[in-house]
């Protein structure tokens, strides 16, 4: 049946395009639930996984880099692990890179007001995405498929039930993500530091006087997020070419419109507006690919006017 | 200090006359009438010095002008009604592409429009219109939803152009605007005075005045500046400024809070729409990227805040640093390092750092200081309209 090869195909597609702003989402809206603090440079750390991710599973020639007069082969920069280290790594690596950033950049602004944090992590996405640029260089390096993933050779492409055939790594990835994202859901939901983390969303001085540390949960929130994100990145890495501009273009405005029409703050909102959006734009790439993100950014725009607190958010958290 | 006894003192005079509008707006006049030069000739003989090339070059005053323009109005919503839209790339480029769609027979036959001024008032109409809509849907909303929803309409308009709309904006190839001449008789790229026989006995203006084009647009730049100045001094303008510092406050005295905020943000989309217009005439090939980009909305929101968000001035001045660091910067050579690419990380972090260390901007900052210089020396004014000391004053400024 033609239609259900095309649906199939499309909730394929839309599963994994929709884990990647489900991830970046689900980061996005912790940190602004709990701290009330909004991450223009969230698609930074996007960013920041996806280079990672390169620099640690493959070998890259480097041009126009500032590093080229470091480097001794700058034919083959990289550590050339396997996609699997990075899959440990990055998120590793960004988590510390999230705890310092709210330690030296977020914390002072916790009391400046919305706009004052947008502009400061706004320019520090600018700088994020140049720094990249000058080590890296300006060219496009070419998306990472993994060959092999936790020992297993996922080169092959497998044959799914009318979705037709797709390369086996595609479908462990939006596995991975799946696993990555009900983790982060129990932390949230199921555990004691989620009931810290979601009781200082609702009033984080009750929760300060009842002596809790919140500020300890607030590090490792914004760690969390910045780990997703970076994860995000890796996972992006590997349906689209790595440029500087991947940041803002293609996670920090998705991210943003996944935790509006999820409703701010609301984890599950995250997730599943994520992945509403990535089957919109998954479906609308298949038959009119022109107008797929004209669509999805209407679709937000109308969500927006129309239920202004997100389709899964509650009234509660404030605009 | 031995003036302290004397009143009114220099200080005192010079900080009275400053607050007279007839002065404020001379010394703008003059500010604009020198200001090519200056970039121009005066940077080439600082360049001589240092045998470093950092002088501007022709265009590049109007360039300026033309973003400052936009940034005087972004900076009546961001700066004084405290509204942060991601979305003026939509009035900015709207403008300029509807602009330069009118002067190619191409679009639509019967109407061609070959008049600079023409362009800017049907560009800046239909920015009106934009915004009105935009502004509409998007007002109810505060802080990052407002930011989000401007955004989402912004990238609408871009993505059209770039690719269902190819048909109309010509796409990723660009878009060649012909204005045409000034008044019908002078091209836009025609040394001034150009014939006109009044002004060619005057050489020193045909030298400070470069070409047509910098006439229009400092003339347009004078404007911009006396309605941005009268629509802040008015009652109007003060209400803006009390949005931004309390809503809530403004909502309890009775005034409709959304009609205000919707105003401010249709006024600040005729300024972009004028900067877009003339964008158009400036520019060789009109593309999405360069206007319609939310890049571009965030160019906006970096210049308006590296300057002084709140201040008349500040914004201008950073639209001026802004393009000069990447027009002119970025092509230097020092101690035989290119500084090529490296422009917007620069610009990036000296805007982070000026977001932290001064918030009120640049132009804030030295006007605190020019503040307290009178304050220390002059004995009458200087601090009148300083707002008490518990208030926070997250968005600093006052005129």
């Amino acid at each position: 049946m033609a239609i259900i090869n095309t649906l199939a195909a499309i909730l394929v597609n839309g599963l994994q395009q929709g884990a990647i702003f489900a991830l970046l989402g689900i980061g996005l809206t912790i940190i602004l639930g709990t701290m009330k603090f909004l991450n223009l440079a969230h698609g930074a750390l996007y960013l920041l996984g996806a280079y990672l991710g390169l620099v640690i599973s493959q070998e890259v020639t480097l041009s126009n880099s500032l590093l080229l007069g470091f480097v001794s082969d700058p034919s083959a920069f990289g550590l050339n692990l396997s996609f699997t280290v990075a899959l440990v790594l990055v998120p590793l690596i960004m988590f510390v890179v999230g705890v310092l950033m709210e330690r030296t950049v977020a914390r002072p602004f916790y009391d400046r007001g919305e706009v004052d944090q947008l502009l400061v992590t706004f320019g520090l996405a600018i700088v994020a995405a140049e720094v990249v640029k000058q080590l890296m260089g300006p060219n496009p390096f070419p998306k990472y498929n993994p060959s092999t993933m936790l020992g297993i050779d996922v080169s092959h492409p497998v044959t799914l039930p009318f979705a037709g055939t797709f390369p086996a790594w595609r479908l462990l990835v939006v596995v991975i993500a799946f696993v990555t994202i009900a983790i982060t859901y129990l932390l949230i939901e199921r555990t004691d530091f989620g009931l810290v983390v979601q009781a200082g969303t609702r009033d984080s001085e009750m929760v300060r006087l009842l002596g809790i540390d919140i500020n300890r949960s607030y590090m490792v929130v914004f760690g969390i997020g910045a780990a997703l994100a970076g994860f995000a990145g890796l996972i992006g890495g590997t349906i689209i070419n790595l440029t500087p501009a991947m940041g803002t273009d293609n996670a920090l405005v998705p991210a943003f419109l996944t935790i509006v029409v999820g409703g701010a703050g609301s984890v599950v909102g995250a997730i599943l507006a994520g992945f509403l959006l990535g089957t919109i734009l998954a479906a609308m790439q298949l038959f009119y690919s022109q107008w797929a993100t004209i669509v999805m950014y209407s679709f937000v725009a109308v969500i927006l006017i129309t239920k202004p607190e997100g389709l899964f958010g509650s009234v509660e958290v404030e605009e | 200090m031995s003036t302290d006894d004397r009143t009114p003192n220099l200080v005192d005079r010079f900080v009275a006359l400053k607050q007279q509008e007839w002065f404020l707006f001379t010394t703008v006049a003059v500010a604009l009438l020198v200001f090519p030069w200056a970039l121009i000739d005066g940077l080439e003989i600082v360049a001589e010095f240092i045998k470093t090339d950092i002088g501007g070059y022709t265009g590049l005053p109007a360039l300026i002008l033309i973003y400052g323009i936009v940034v005087i109005g972004f900076n009546i919503l961001l700066g004084y009604t405290g509204l942060l839209s991601f979305g003026h790339a939509a009035f900015f480029g709207g403008s300029a592409y509807t602009a330069a769609l009118l002067t190619r027979s191409g679009f639509i036959p019967e109407l061609l429009i070959k008049s600079p001024i023409l362009m800017i008032l049907i560009g800046s109409l239909l920015a009106v219109l934009l915004a009105w809509f935009i502004g509409f849907l998007s007002i109810r909303r505060s802080g990052v939803y407002f930011a989000v929803l401007t955004l989402t309409f912004g990238q609408v308009m871009y993505y059209y152009a770039m690719g269902p709309g190819g048909w109309l904006t010509n796409g990723d190839d660009g878009f060649t605007p012909d204005p045409g001449e000034l008044l019908g008789h002078f091209a836009l790229d025609q040394s001034f005075p150009g014939d006109l026989p009044v002004l060619g006995d005057l050489p020193f203006l045909s030298t400070l005045l470069t070409d047509w084009f910098y006439v229009l647009v400092a003339v347009t730049t004078f404007l911009a500046v006396v309605v941005g100045y009268r629509i802040l001094k008015s009652p109007y303008g003060l209400i803006f400024e009390a949005l931004g510092q309390n809503e809530q406050r403004v909502n309890f005295v009775g005034l409709n809070v959304f009609r205000y905020k919707l105003m401010a943000f249709v006024i600040s989309a005729v300024f972009a729409g004028v900067g877009g217009a003339l964008y158009a005439m400036q520019t060789l090939t009109l593309h999405p990227n360069g206007s319609l980009y939310w890049i571009i909305s965030g160019d906006f929101v970096i210049m308006t805040a590296l300057g002084g968000v709140g201040t008349l001035f500040g914004p201008i001045i950073g639209a001026g640093i802004f393009e000069y660091i990447r027009l002119v910067l970025s092509g230097i050579e020092i101690a035989g390092y290119e500084f090529g690419g490296m422009w917007r990380l620069l610009l990036g972090g000296a805007f982070v750092l000026i977001i932290v260390l001064f918030p009120s901007g640049l132009y804030g900052g030295i006007k605190n200081v020019a503040s307290s210089i009178a304050v220390r020396f002059g004995n009458t004014t200087g601090r009148t309209r300083e707002r008490p000391e518990h208030e926070p004053a997250e968005r600093g400024g006052d005129d």
